[in-house]
């Protein structure tokens, strides 16, 4: 059976739809409901179910996903299960904008009920996301509170980073570029890189921390050490060149600064 | 009945028969590939390769009914088809190699890049392997591809007296001026630059394109260091730049002057025609890649020289572009003839065993110097003529991209076509084609808005399929999946969903523009400098 899983995860990620389907439908199928792959036969099930193309089927989605969390009250997939949930209510289909408050409030339920999983803090993450794309500054604010009393509560969740890069966002729409330029270096501080994808790198990440520091704190020091880093680090990067201009400008402009012109 | 099928009536007990699929049809490629499959059957006996060799211009169709009819060969050369249909197919058809790029290439024992992990005895670090949504390294590059100028050596001499090429760009308009002023025997004038429609795109990335870098100060909205064309359009809609931009009028002016020494009607030409051109002497110069260097000297060979040259650009001191000039054109390294491994290779132990062989060092430097390619693997020696090909990585490239896609893109084509073949200026180009874009871009550029809202599915997607492979494992395998889930759900969810709003806002008038440009300094800013700066001094 856990070859059979197995197998329909693959299916899965090759978009052969049916084919998982199937073998998730053959393990629930043939295991008691006590056995613990029946439930992750039944999350896959249900996965597969909400985000098949070109026919998904969400409402069945739905139902089995409910049953999920029904079965497994404070497990791990319940969790997910429920949180994927909200996610169906956040990602509407094209044309349509979503019901932000209901997405909202899905996501709210993942965190009341699963408070300290990894799942909860992804909602929150997406919830907060929700509230600043309108750009409205006041709502921008509230969530800017939200987010540093979570990362103050959380330091260790595994979305750190991120929660930081949406804080740094929060800045900007602020307008504030002292507290964004912090949020930037603390999202790239405590970024994770992946050994095996040879496509990420921190590159960007530097550029967007020394150009903050350039051009909208007025903070050459820094600048002048994300430049280094990206031209030591990242030699065949794109935007070496720029970087090496960035240093080159920033010190004619302090002598310009310093003879008084 | 009996149907005789090709692959079983090549298959000899004891013997294992692998397909190789690819377009290249240069004779030195099969060659090369029929050599190395020699050298390989020297160690191993029992395995035997067989090439298919199938046109460009049909290789897409083929590929698909392939890969579709369980038919595929068993490694083969992965392109050729629209990029989504391309990451469908290698999800679908192809087997992942990411478990073998960490491990050395047994093929390279005894090199110095004995004990070295796979991906790091490629030049690009097998960057050019790796899909973002595969979320795994596919293919194997065997080789490298460039861009110059190849010249005829001996017409430059006997026309304008000159041993070397001009490296500066006055120098070689001049150059141009003083071969078009020679009469070739048949008494019609030399032509300076063979092109056509085909190597056109190779005097606008390299050249012209890098030209209109200047507009990423003013519109990289997003800081990651690239004009996107959803940038561009935004930051005309909003007034922030217009068409008239000196970078961009710089861009299509220097086409303008270049095409004066094209021959006539070459936008209606293809490849041949213009290799044909400079293969019979009456062309100087002609732009091409790596791809071309071999059968170009073969072509040339008894009757003159080839040359490789770079691209002359303006230097500061031009009165014209020097401003606008600010370095060399940016140039990746990047793996190209890609080979993958179908799903339905009966063998797939034996063919990756094949492609490590043509991937160790010694083999893939023996592979491209049949070929006349560059090879992709470090450490390996080049052809001289080929050095000229190294790749500029510091420099500056192309930040104007018009393309919206729908009826705005038809009519830049349009009008793009038009002032190629200088029917109408540059004031006529802009003054056909802003407004319009301004206009119907808007439709088209909410039409992207929706693509991407439905590449939110694709992602979703992905993402179950990596948190359930998370969840399925453990140690360092489940941090990986983990990082990778966190890194795509940040660049594909949160940031697109919140950059997109925020970009429709500044379209729709809704959200006011920054006061500069993203690498502007703002008078707030520039007031905190001095004061930080006379502070520190004093």
């Amino acid at each position: 059976m856990d070859q059979a899983l197995a197998e329909a995860w693959e299916k899965y990620r090759e978009g052969e739809f049916r084919g998982a389907v199937r073998l998730f439908e053959g393990v629930v199928d043939k295991l008691d409901t006590s056995d613990p792959r029946h439930l992750k036969a039944l999350y896959g099930l249900a996965t597969t179910h909400a985000l098949r193309r070109p026919d998904p089927n969400r409402e069945m989605a739905t139902v089995l996903h409910r049953q999920v969390i029904a079965s497994d009250l404070e497990g791990d997939l319940a969790a997910w299960s429920l949180l994927a949930l909200a996610r169906m209510k956040h990602l509407v289909s094209v044309g349509q904008t979503p019901d932000y408050n209901e997405a909202r409030e899905a996501y709210q339920e993942v965190i009341d009920r699963f408070p300290d999983h990894r799942a909860s803090h992804e909602a929150f993450l997406y919830q907060q996301s929700t509230y600043v794309v309108d750009m409205d500054l006041q709502s921008t604010a509230a969530t800017l509170e939200r987010l540093k009393i979570f990362i103050d509560s959380h330091p260790d969740s595994p979305y750190l980073s991120l929660l930081w890069a949406l804080r740094s966002t929060c800045c900007e729409t602020l307008g504030r570029p002292d507290e964004w330029l912090e949020a930037e270096i603390m999202a790239w501080e405590t970024a994770e890189l992946d050994p095996m994808n040879p496509l990420q790198d921190f590159a960007w990440n530097t550029w967007r921390i020394a150009t903050i520091a350039e051009f909208e704190v007025g903070d050459f020091e820094s600048a002048k050490t994300y430049y280094t880093r990206l031209v030591q680090e990242y030699p065949e990067d794109i935007r070496v060149h720029a970087a090496k201009a960035g240093l080159k400008r920033m010190e004619e402009m302090a002598q310009r600064i310093r003879k008084g012109e | 009945m009996v149907i005789a099928m090709r692959r079983s009536e090549e298959t000899e007990p004891g013997v294992i028969t692998l397909r190789f699929g690819h377009w290249q049809l240069e004779a030195s490629v099969r060659e090369a590939i029929d050599e190395m499959a020699a050298d390989y059957r020297k160690i191993h006996p029992n395995v035997r390769i067989i090439q298919d060799a199938i046109p460009e211009m049909t290789y897409g169709q083929w590929l698909t009914t392939q890969l579709m009819g369980g038919t595929a060969p068993d490694m083969i050369e992965v392109g050729m088809v629209q990029y989504h249909l391309l990451v469908q197919y290698l999800n679908r058809y192809f087997l992942p190699l990411s478990r073998y790029v960490g491990a050395p290439n047994p093929y390279n024992e005894g090199t110095p890049l004995e004990g070295v992990p796979l991906r790091n005895t490629f030049k690009d670090g097998m960057r050019s392997s790796y899909y973002e949504e595969v979320q795994a390294y596919m293919i194997i590059p065997l080789s490298q591809f460039g861009i110059r100028i190849f010249y005829n050596k001996d017409l430059l001499k006997r026309l304008t007296g000159r041993e070397d090429p001009p490296t500066e760009y006055r120098d070689f308009l001049a150059v141009c001026e003083e071969i078009k002023r020679h009469k070739d025997p048949t008494g019609q004038p030399y032509t300076p630059i063979a092109s056509s429609k085909y190597h056109l795109p190779m005097w606008e990335y390299p050249l012209l394109d890098p030209l209109t870098y200047p507009l990423l100060r003013e519109a990289d909205f997003n800081r990651d260091g690239f004009v996107g064309n959803d940038e561009l359009f935004v930051a005309i809609k909003t007034g922030r730049i217009h068409f008239r931009h000196p970078a961009i009028e710089a861009r299509f002016r220097m086409l303008d002057e270049l095409s004066d020494h094209f021959q006539p009607g070459y936008t209606g030409l293809g490849r041949d025609e213009a290799v044909f051109l400079f293969a019979q002497q009456k062309a100087v110069f002609m732009t091409t890649g790596t791809w071309d260097a071999w059968s170009l000297q073969e072509q040339a060979q008894g009757s003159f020289s080839v040359g490789v040259m770079d691209y002359p650009r303006p230097v500061p001191e031009d009165p014209v572009y020097g401003d606008l000039v600010e370095g060399p054109n940016y140039e990746r390294m990047y793996g190209g003839f890609p080979i993958g491994i179908t799903r339905t290779c009966k063998h797939p132990d034996v063919a990756l065993d094949f492609l490590l062989f043509l991937a160790g060092k010694e083999q893939n430097e023996k592979l491209n110097g049949i070929i006349g390619w560059i090879p992709s693997v470090k450490h390996t020696e080049l052809d001289e003529f080929l050095k000229a090909f190294q790749p500029h990585l510091q420099g500056v490239y192309g930040c104007f991209n018009p393309n919206l896609g729908g009826e705005t893109w038809i009519r830049w084509l349009q009008l793009y076509s038009l002032y190629q073949v200088k029917k109408i200026s540059f004031d006529e180009l802009v003054a056909r084609f802003e407004p319009f874009y301004i206009e119907r871009g808007m439709t088209d550029f909410l039409e992207q808005q929706k693509d991407w809202r439905r590449g939110m599915h694709n992602n979703e997607q992905v993402l179950a399929g990596l948190r359930a492979s998370a969840l399925h494992s453990d140690g360092d395998e489940a941090q990986s999946y983990w990082v990778r889930y966190k890194t795509l759900l940040g660049s594909r969810q949160l940031w697109a969903e919140i950059g997109h709003a925020r970009q429709m806002k500044m379209v729709m008038g809704e959200l006011e523009l920054p006061e500069r440009g993203p690498y502007e300094y703002k008078e707030a800013t520039l007031q905190r400098i001095r004061k930080h700066i006379l502070g520190e001094a004093g």
